[in-house]
């Protein structure tokens, strides 16, 4: 198995996955919180109406 | 239709010609200041003038565009103007033709001051005329859009370089490159495949802007 | 009004959950299981990740243009909601493929960016959008929002044939370097499963963005409640 022209490299490789990892995880997390406020906020909405 | 609303745009514009002459001492200043940005070498300045030239219309262009809605915005008469019996298509073309003119003037009148900083002459003048002339227009066209959108909104300011600048890069990139070819010598004749791609961005945005821009000023 | 869709209130997290297992899998064939590639070496992997979200990326705005034409057309704002979604989670994926990108250039290429026609058009994009959500932010009205944001992502979406081919004009005097197109099918796996990994994350998170959305637009659309004799009495 060649190693390539480009020798090593990994560093690169575990920054690019880690931090689509770090984004899509971080971004899950806020949508996950917003949207439970959101609905919260509606439930208590529709209940003083 | 179009015809009175370009009137009476020509003649907001003629009344307020003085904002245009401080409009071009900015465009003229943003030149200088970007040679400073590159130092006195008549070289290099030469080698970025088109790009120069372009940035600083560019950047005058956003107090053009927000400036045309003043008017309007003003005693809400861009409410007044949806009352009347008029195609809003006419309003906007008519907006966004003065606009081009306007626009085609300061390029006009940034063009010796490139030639003078950056030693930038050049004997193909008609070409970069035309280049003014089309680059320009790609300007106008989203501009005059967003700016009808932007005027009637907080940081009007901000948002409409915003949402202005990403859209015009093609605009902006075959404007430098086909002023640049003119300047610097064009041996492989690509200028006018650049004037092209310029056509063909007028083009789209003219027809496409004229068609969303009822829905911007609708109530 | 009723905008939020309660048909399914699992969906969203199944999708994610679909995706994330997808992902975890095609990314442990990238890394772990494929070969490194003939001239690319290591650096190769961080393709089973790009091109995936390179293709959702595109699919996320495209979905966002569909929408925004959608709304102009009968004005339901279940689109709206779906515009902004598609927005952002659109703006999210630019902004990691101009990331992943930038991390594949420094060790290819030496620098941080090469103005590869691709790349370059994601960027323009990411502003275009981002400038878009700002357009959002500043707008009050519920309904001029949804409409001028709709006529900005049609005009900003037109826009990217246009960009993508003056780029590569522009750039093609300079450099002649393509991004590696993997043939063989040992690069295939994770390629695929990752793409379908994005693409489920990708629609679980519109669609729990779009619920967001809907439920924010039901809060902002509904009339003032009207006040009782008594609570008029009270103010007075």
């Amino acid at each position: 198995m060649t190693q390539g022209v480009i020798v090593g490299g990994w560093e690169y490789v575990w920054a690019a996955y880690g931090i689509t990892a770090a984004v899509f995880i971080i971004y899950a997390v806020t949508l996950i919180t917003r949207f439970r406020a959101e609905a919260l906020r509606a439930r208590a909405e529709a209940e003083r109406q | 239709m179009l015809g009175a609303a370009l009137r009476k745009e020509l003649l907001l514009q003629w009344r307020t010609r003085g904002q245009l002459m401080a409009v071009f001492v900015f465009g003229a200043t943003s030149l200088l200041l970007f040679s400073f940005a590159i130092g006195p070498n008549s070289e290099e300045l030469r080698k970025f003038s088109a790009g120069f030239l372009w940035l600083g219309l560019l950047l005058s262009s956003t107090l053009t565009l927000s400036e045309s809605f003043h008017e309007e915005m003003e005693n809400r008469a861009l409410e007044g103007l949806l009352l009347l019996p008029s195609d809003p298509r006419a309003l906007y073309y008519g907006k966004a033709i003065a606009n081009w003119l306007q626009l085609t003037l300061l390029g006009i009148g940034l063009v010796p001051v490139m030639v003078v900083l950056y030693d930038a002459g050049t004997t193909d003048v008609l070409r970069v005329l035309l280049v003014v002339v089309l680059g320009s227009a790609g300007l106008s066209a989203p501009g005059t859009l967003y700016a009808a959108m932007t005027a009637q909104v907080k940081a009007k300011q901000t948002l409409l370089p915003l949402l202005l600048f990403p859209l015009i890069v093609p605009a902006l990139l075959a404007s430098v490159k086909a002023t640049s070819l003119a300047i610097l010598g064009d041996p492989m004749g690509q200028s006018w495949s650049w004037v092209g791609l310029l056509s063909a961005f007028d083009l789209i945005y003219w027809s496409l802007c004229g068609l969303l821009y009822a829905r911007v000023v609708e109530e | 009004m009723e905008l939020a869709n309660n048909r399914s209130p699992r969906m969203p997290y199944v999708f994610m959950a679909i995706g994330v297992a997808f992902l975890l899998f095609g990314s442990y064939k990238g890394l772990f299981v494929a070969p490194a590639e003939e001239y690319m070496g290591q650096v190769q992997r961080i393709m089973y990740v790009h091109v995936p979200c390179a293709w959702n990326g595109l699919l996320a705005l495209t979905f966002a243009f569909v929408a925004a034409v959608v709304f102009l057309i009968n004005g339901n704002f279940k689109w709206d909601a779906r515009l902004e979604a598609a927005i952002e989670v659109g703006v999210l994926l630019a902004f990691l493929l101009c990331v992943q990108g930038s991390i594949w250039a420094k060790p290819t290429w030496g620098v941080w960016w090469d103005w590869d026609p691709r790349l370059t058009t994601t960027s323009v994009l990411l502003f275009a959008f981002l400038g878009i959500l700002a357009l959002r932010k500043f707008v009050d009205d519920p309904v001029k929002r949804a409409i001028w944001s709709s006529v900005a992502t049609i005009i900003a979406y037109v826009d990217v044939p246009i960009v993508y081919y003056s780029v590569r004009w522009w750039n093609s005097l300079h450099q002649l370097q393509s991004n590696p197109n993997t043939v063989s099918p040992v690069f295939w796996a994770p390629m695929r499963l990752n793409a379908f990994g994005v693409l489920f994350l990708m629609t679980g998170f519109i669609m729990l963005r779009a619920r967001i959305a809907s439920l924010r637009l039901q809060y902002e659309l509904t009339e003032p409640p009207v006040l009782s004799g008594e609570e008029a009495g009270e103010l007075a």
